[in-house]
């Protein structure tokens, strides 16, 4: 996980007529977001993004709707202009590329899921898939297997003649995933992709989709409005808040250390039993005073949730071992209070 | 947690205190003077369980429409001026009206008829003749008496229609001030919602505009009704006068000037364009010939088989059996390549409208701008009458098939245009943008995503298309065109019933199957989607 495939630099959008004066302002005079729409009557939708993302990474980006989200992800295959700052991917800068260029990034670099999965309606799952290679012109045969294959990826073998309204709604999803696939782009890029599905259905697609884009290695930017979802999926999280990136971090970093009041509303609802790991609750060994024979141990990377079944099979405190080592011991108050988010002192 | 509970109280509706202060501050605000009147009589009206009103508003009542312009409440004083005004007529009728003035005339008449009997009986010598004319002189005075008493009637009535128009003025007030008050409030409601376009409060503006026009209508109104002798200038509009004094004596009139004008400019604009509108017409024939020689040169046999077949095929055996039913009409009554003519030109028209329509729909339906620009033409394409614009496309192209074709286009295009316009609009922006998140470019967008996505609305519009083109058949025979339509023409021009209704059917037929066999082709391609 060293190379950067999608670089980020000082991206601002600001949406309305007048947006340039009102970029220039911000620059040279520093204003904020309510000057900009009292003088200028323009709307900043992204305001100063950077990030980088790494090959094979995902990389979430959370926020509640209107918060810029998907504007910002629309930056990176310049579905929208950046109003100033920089988009890189693989090295290279999207915002000076010529028209057709940024077609053949679109159509090789970069594959793209929907909210609502925006398939066409007149096309065969097939064709669907394979439309991404329809466009750069590649013969039918190939196109074909490809889309057959794509298809293979998302469980999706024996439905390729059907037409997407026969499809349901988990179905039509990975449909779009496939197609996302089928040009096996470099990047991909989902936009909330699971936000209009069942719960049941989102869990699953959640666990399938992790393990495809594991196996794939594809640097992954993923739109999300829930942070549960972001947890589970990410490997690091932008928490962003009209349209400024609050935090980055990895999923145990925004848990534990929010930045501020805002995140920390929302992490207080997330469950800590896979986030929570065992060197950051236990008591020295000292603080135990009778024998530790016979007790459970678990290395000191255990989460929450392996702990909680090794206690309650004893009335014993759990020892934690680094390299073999005992460290430390968790009790059951350092287990209850860790599943709240905090510490027994 | 148990504060949060406390703070929530369930109150049972009958317990809630209805809280009259910002109410009334609303309504103060809404009605401007006189506003605690207005406070008070809209809470008794909004305390009013039944249906009947409980309030009188005594202005109303007596200032009539006056009150409602006042208050900006247009559509009562409308209502109520008409209804007073009507009023007033019976009244004036009764008033300084002349009923049985014609009766009166002619006891007058026949009075000094009488006289001069009279005279003659005195001047006359002889017993015979003083007797005769005492006697007409009689005669002439029971016919005199008669003619009074109908005058007496007449003016008995008049009274009677004075007090109808009393007791009419009386309940027009009256309903005025019983619902002046409610209809005041539905305003003050619609004002609530929208303080911004709803007038409020009582403007002397209105008030005077109220009062103007009330001067402006109602004498004039009641004079002409009311007074026999009417003034001459209120009977027809005085357009010879207005005439000689912007042109002079003798120099015709406005109308004159202004057609002979045109005239002029649209001999002017066909000579000057001379070459472009052969063009046009020399293209619209091409088309036409191409058509009329595969309809009409094809031996009929081949034709007839091909249309059945299509017909089968494009939308069943039903309407093939009918398809065939219709030419055996056509071809048996001597109306086989007429028919065939009239299908040349409306397939030229449709061909036109489609080739045109289509492009022009998809340009209005991505650019908003024109589309706003074009959307009055194509209003005016539609609902100006044929026989006006056949005119100047006689000036412009003279008369025949071709200039006739072009007279069906412009009524037959807009339905392609607009529904083409409306289906590009249709595509979903989230496809759209997919399409172009892979890569499309504005053509493959076009032609990959929009079209096939808008089909099913262009589609319907040609449907339309086709039959608004086939309605103009007969309309076109006017300037010369043929088929079918010519013969409907000549039978109207003799009035010749039975050809007329023969050749009538076999346009209904021939807008049937055409009809049939395009809506069966587009159903059974829906189905398959």
């Amino acid at each position: 996980m060293s190379e950067t495939v999608v670089k980020v630099t000082d991206v601002w959008k600001i949406f309305g007529t007048r947006a340039e004066e009102a970029m220039a302002a911000v620059k040279s005079q520093g204003i904020g977001k309510p000057e900009v729409l009292s003088e200028f009557q323009c709307v900043v939708g992204v305001q100063n993004a950077n990030f980088e993302v790494a090959r094979g990474e995902i990389f979430c980006i959370m926020g509640l709707s209107g918060s810029g989200k998907s504007t910002l992800v629309r930056h990176i295959n310049r579905l929208i202009e950046p109003t100033a700052g920089k988009i890189e991917i693989l090295g290279q800068d999207v915002s000076t590329i010529s028209e057709s260029e940024l077609r053949r990034i679109r159509a090789q670099q970069i594959g793209m899921v929907f909210q609502h999965m925006a398939l066409m309606p007149h096309r065969s799952v097939r064709d669907n898939v394979a439309y991404p290679l329809e466009i750069r012109k590649i013969s039918k045969s190939k196109r074909w297997a490809v889309s057959d294959h794509a298809l293979g990826l998302v469980d999706l073998t024996g439905y390729e003649d059907r037409l997407p309204r026969e499809l349901s709604g988990g179905m039509q999803q990975r449909v779009g995933i496939a197609r996302a696939l089928a040009s096996d782009p470099e990047i991909l890029l989902m936009d909330e992709p699971f936000s209009a599905l069942d719960p049941l259905i989102r869990l699953q697609l959640q666990d399938q989709f992790k393990a495809l884009v594991a196996q794939l290695r594809k640097t992954t930017l993923f739109i999300t409005h829930d942070l549960d979802e972001a947890i589970r999926i990410g490997h690091r999280i932008a928490i962003m808040k009209d349209g400024v990136i609050v935090q980055i971090g990895t999923p145990e970093q925004i848990v534990m250390e929010p930045a501020d009041d805002y995140v920390r509303e929302f992490v207080q609802g997330i469950s800590k039993l896979k986030l929570v790991k065992a060197h950051s609750i236990m008591k020295p060994l000292e603080t135990h005073s009778g024998t530790l024979d016979g007790a459970p141990r678990a290395d000191h990377g255990a989460d929450l949730d392996q702990l909680i079944d090794l206690a309650v099979e004893t009335d014993q405190p759990v020892v934690i071992t680094e390299g073999g080592v005992d460290v430390g011991i968790v009790t059951k108050p350092c287990l209850l209070r860790g599943i709240q988010g905090g510490k027994d002192e | 947690m148990s504060d949060v509970a406390t703070e929530l109280k369930v109150t049972a509706a009958s317990d809630i205190e209805i809280d009259r202060e910002t109410l009334d501050n609303s309504i103060k605000e809404f009605a401007g003077p006189n506003g605690n009147y207005y406070v008070e009589t809209f809470h008794k009206i909004h305390d009013n369980t039944s249906f009947i009103p409980k309030t009188f508003n005594l202005w109303a009542a007596v200032l009539g429409p006056l009150w409602a312009s006042s208050r900006a409440i247009w559509g009562m004083f409308w209502a109520f001026l008409i209804l007073e005004i009507i009023a007033w007529v019976q009244i004036g009728r009764g008033l300084w009206g002349t009923p049985g003035s014609e009766f009166l005339e002619r006891a007058a008449s026949q009075a000094e008829t009488m006289q001069r009997r009279l005279d003659q009986a005195a001047a006359a010598t002889e017993q015979a003749d003083i007797d005769r004319f005492t006697k007409l002189a009689e005669n002439m005075q029971r016919a005199i008496d008669t003619n009074m008493e109908r005058v007496e009637q007449a003016q008995a009535e008049a009274t009677g229609i004075m007090i109808t128009g009393l007791i009419m003025l009386l309940i027009f007030k009256l309903i005025q001030g019983v619902y002046a008050n409610n209809v005041y409030e539905k305003q003050y409601s619609r004002w609530r919602i929208d303080p911004e376009t709803t007038e409020s409060g009582r403007s002397n503006r209105n008030a005077v505009l109220g009062a103007v026009l009330t001067v402006a209508i109602a004498p004039l109104v009641v004079y002409r009704f009311t007074v026999n002798a009417s003034m001459e200038l209120l009977e027809a509009f005085p357009e010879q006068q207005i005439s000689t004094y912007f042109l002079g004596e003798g120099n015709g009139t406005l109308f004159g000037a202004v057609a002979s004008w045109m005239e002029a400019r649209i001999d002017a604009a066909a000579l000057a364009g001379d070459d472009v509108f052969d063009g046009i017409v020399s293209g619209v024939r091409t088309v036409l010939d191409g058509l009329t020689v595969a309809l009409n040169g094809s031996p009929w046999p081949v034709v007839m088989l091909v249309i059945a077949v299509t017909a089968w095929r494009a939308a069943g055996p039903r309407v093939a059996i009918f398809t065939v039913a219709a030419m055996a009409y056509t071809a048996l009554l001597g109306y086989w390549a007429l028919a065939m003519e009239t299908v040349a030109l409306v397939g030229a028209a449709v061909l036109l409208c489609v080739a045109i329509g289509i492009p022009l729909g998809i340009w209005f339906g991505k650019s908003r701008r024109a589309y706003r620009m074009a959307e009055p033409v194509l209003d005016l394409m539609q609902t100006l009458p044929a026989f006006v614009y056949l005119i100047p496309i006689i000036a412009f192209f003279g008369t025949g098939n071709p200039p006739g074709i072009l007279a069906t286009i412009i009524f037959g295009m807009p339905p392609v245009i607009r529904l083409t316009a409306l289906g590009m609009r249709g595509v979903p922006e989230s496809i759209k943008e997919a399409a172009v998140a892979f890569g499309a470019s504005r053509w493959q967008l076009l032609k990959d995503v929009e079209i096939p996505l808008a089909l099913p609305s262009i589609m319907t519009g040609v449907n339309q298309t086709i039959l608004m083109c086939l309605s103009m058949v007969v309309i076109i025979s006017l300037i010369g065109g043929g088929g079918l339509g010519q013969e409907i023409l000549e039978a109207l021009q003799f009035a010749a019933k039975g050809p007329g209704l023969l050749g009538g059917f076999a346009i209904l037929f021939l807008a049937m199957v055409m009809d049939r066999i395009v809506q069966g082709a587009f159903r059974r391609k829906d189905q398959q989607d």
